[in-house]
């Protein structure tokens, strides 16, 4: 087998000298063409600029579409799949965000079809290539006021701050062979059970005794709190690594592992599962919980940690807190309804068929809201607006609970 | 501050003076004016008038050219040893390019007075400089040549635009 890393060459990368605004200082950055590519939101033109029209067959299914640009009088055969992609082509949709669609609907991935019709877009006009993301264009909107330029500065800055490796297949193939693939067996499965089901438990043993467990960081509450994120946020990195070996599992290749800002400011670990889609749905679905699962088994030990510990000990408050924060996570990344894109997310959008599901839901709620959409609803009207609401209220009851949480602990 | 002596020793090694005896560089070291750069310093920007070519002593300067706006692309890195600013030296245009100090950077100058002086007092040095000079200049074709190879290829690769297809 070839190895993709050595058969194809290296990546292009583009050193940029970019001028500061507010003195006279500069920043040098590295742009590499394929971050740039895959961060792209290719834009059709507007609406009144193009006309789109089925060209009748005789072959049953086998549907073929015109595409006008009405400026330049330019005419484009698109197929059934072009078609799908251009109509993703909204300048919200990243080209990540259109191949998952593309996966999704079609489940197959031609690695070449994207690139070939955006330069057929691109040589009859009908398309344009936004870059930054809509946070970025938002904060460059209201660049005049002080605290949103800091903000902007500050986003930029954390957007930059990438460890990474493009060569980790080798580490996360040889972790596999050497006990990884424990992880990936109905013994590793029942184990979860049983921990889960202990957990559990240790987790109800702990709730009825809620004010004394909770009492041991009366002494330093602040600093308890604190040192109880830090050590969940280095879990967050054997989330990736589990998501990693998962993809080993199913004979893909982990492309990336690196450390990052996602949007700019929420710091994480991050592992590139993209070659995941060339598998069945099944890998994909156990890649996306099987990371998750990690916080299940932590938090787990952490509740049984908890109820061994002295009453009312900062052991007994830490592991207790540890092990809430973990099965928090758990909730959080297998619970698609949070406006997050995380594991159980994807797993949604998978089963669904609807990988723009949280972008549409957002647009149509909010058209909604301004009046300019139907108040009729269809299948996928529905969808979106049960998406959005059942996000909304889960996020309230799940600040809700953080608040009281912290307000019982501290008080 | 160094003194004249230091400056002949740093001269010893600089592909451009290779070929110069003691004397030469002893005489070249007295022609030549000190210059320094805090870092994020602007020593010249592109369209400025310039007379002057600059040997990099100490740290490493950038040498930029305008794409749009406040962003500029980095055409080179010159650290110690190296020099740039000859192309006004020798034809009296425009600056081409704008030069910024990434780090803490010593320079110094060399002009044309101090150029037209080498050239008429010690023929045999200036035609063992320029020969280095024209050396460094192929050198600078090419790696120009490959640069904009680099260039294009990022542009392809990032738009995805399917060259073949054309």
């Amino acid at each position: 087998m070839t190895d993709p890393d050595v058969a194809s060459p290296r990546r292009a990368r583009l050193e940029l000298l970019v001028r500061r605004q507010e003195d006279d200082g500069f920043e040098v950055r590295e742009i590499g063409s394929a971050t740039a590519f895959v961060q792209s939101r290719p834009q059709r033109v507007e609406a009144g600029s193009f006309e789109l029209a089925t060209v009748p067959s005789r072959l049953a299914g086998q549907h073929r579409y015109i595409l006008k640009n009405t400026t330049t009088d330019r005419f484009l055969l698109l197929s059934e799949p072009e078609k799908f992609l251009w109509e993703q082509m909204d300048g919200h949709h990243s080209l990540q965000d259109i191949a998952t669609a593309y996966v999704l609907r079609y489940g197959q991935f031609d690695f070449d079809i994207i690139p070939a019709l955006m330069a057929k877009l691109q040589r009859a006009q009908l398309l344009t290539l936004t870059p930054t993301s809509r946070l970025r264009r938002a904060l460059a909107r209201n660049r005049r006021r002080r605290l949103v330029k800091a903000l902007e500065h500050a986003v930029m800055g954390l957007e930059r701050v990438n460890v990474s490796s493009r060569s980790v297949h080798g580490i996360f193939s040889w972790l596999y062979r050497w006990g990884g693939f424990l992880l990936f067996t109905r013994a590793a499965l029942a184990g979860c059970v049983a921990l889960a089901v202990l957990g559990a438990i240790a987790g109800a043993s702990l709730w009825d005794r809620a004010d004394v467990v909770v009492s041991g960081f009366a002494v330093s509450p602040v600093a308890g709190f604190v040192s109880v994120k830090l050590l969940f946020f280095l879990t967050v990195g054997l989330h990736q690594a589990v998501h990693a070996l998962a993809l080993v599992h199913y004979r893909r290749r982990v492309r990336e592992f690196g450390f990052t800002f996602l949007h700019g400011f929420v710091p994480t670990f991050y592992v590139d599962v993209t070659d995941i889609f060339m598998a069945s749905r099944r890998a994909r679905v156990v890649t996306a919980v099987s990371g998750a699962l990690v916080h299940l088994v932590l938090g787990a030990l952490w509740f049984l940690v908890a109820v061994a510990a002295p009453t009312g000990s900062f052991v007994q408050a830490f592991a207790a807190a540890s092990g809430l924060i973990q099965w928090q996570a758990l909730v959080i990344a297998l619970y698609p309804f949070c406006f997050i894109e995380m594991d159980g997310y994807h797993v949604l959008v998978d089963v669904l068929g609807v990988p723009t599901l949280k972008s549409d839901a957002l647009a149509f709620t909010g058209a909604l809201l301004r009046g300019r959409a139907r108040p009729a609803l269809g299948r996928m009207e529905a969808l979106w607006l049960g998406y959005v609401v059942l996000s909304t209220v889960s996020i309230a009851a799940f600040v809700a609970l953080n608040a009281w949480l912290i307000v019982h602990a501290t008080s | 501050m160094s003194t004249p002596a230091d400056t002949e020793r740093f001269l010893r090694d600089v592909r451009l003076f290779r070929e110069f005896t003691a004397p030469d560089l002893a005489a070249l070291a007295h022609s030549l004016r000190a210059r320094s750069l805090r870092r994020g310093q602007v020593l010249f920007r592109e369209g400025d008038p310039g007379e002057e070519m600059f040997l990099v002593r100490d740290g490493v300067v950038v040498v930029s050219k305008a794409v749009t706006g406040r962003v500029e692309q980095v055409l080179a890195r010159v650290a110690a040893g190296d020099f740039f600013g000859e192309m006004s030296l020798f034809d009296r245009s425009p600056r081409s390019a704008t030069v910024q100090a990434e780090t803490d950077a010593a320079l110094l100058v060399l002009d044309r007075v101090a150029l037209r002086t080498l050239t008429r007092e010690n023929p045999r040095a200036a035609a063992a400089f320029f020969e280095a000079l024209v050396h460094v200049f192929i050198e600078r074709l090419r790696a120009s040549g490959d640069l904009v190879a680099e260039v294009t290829r990022w542009g392809l690769e990032a738009t995805g635009l399917d060259v073949d297809a054309r």
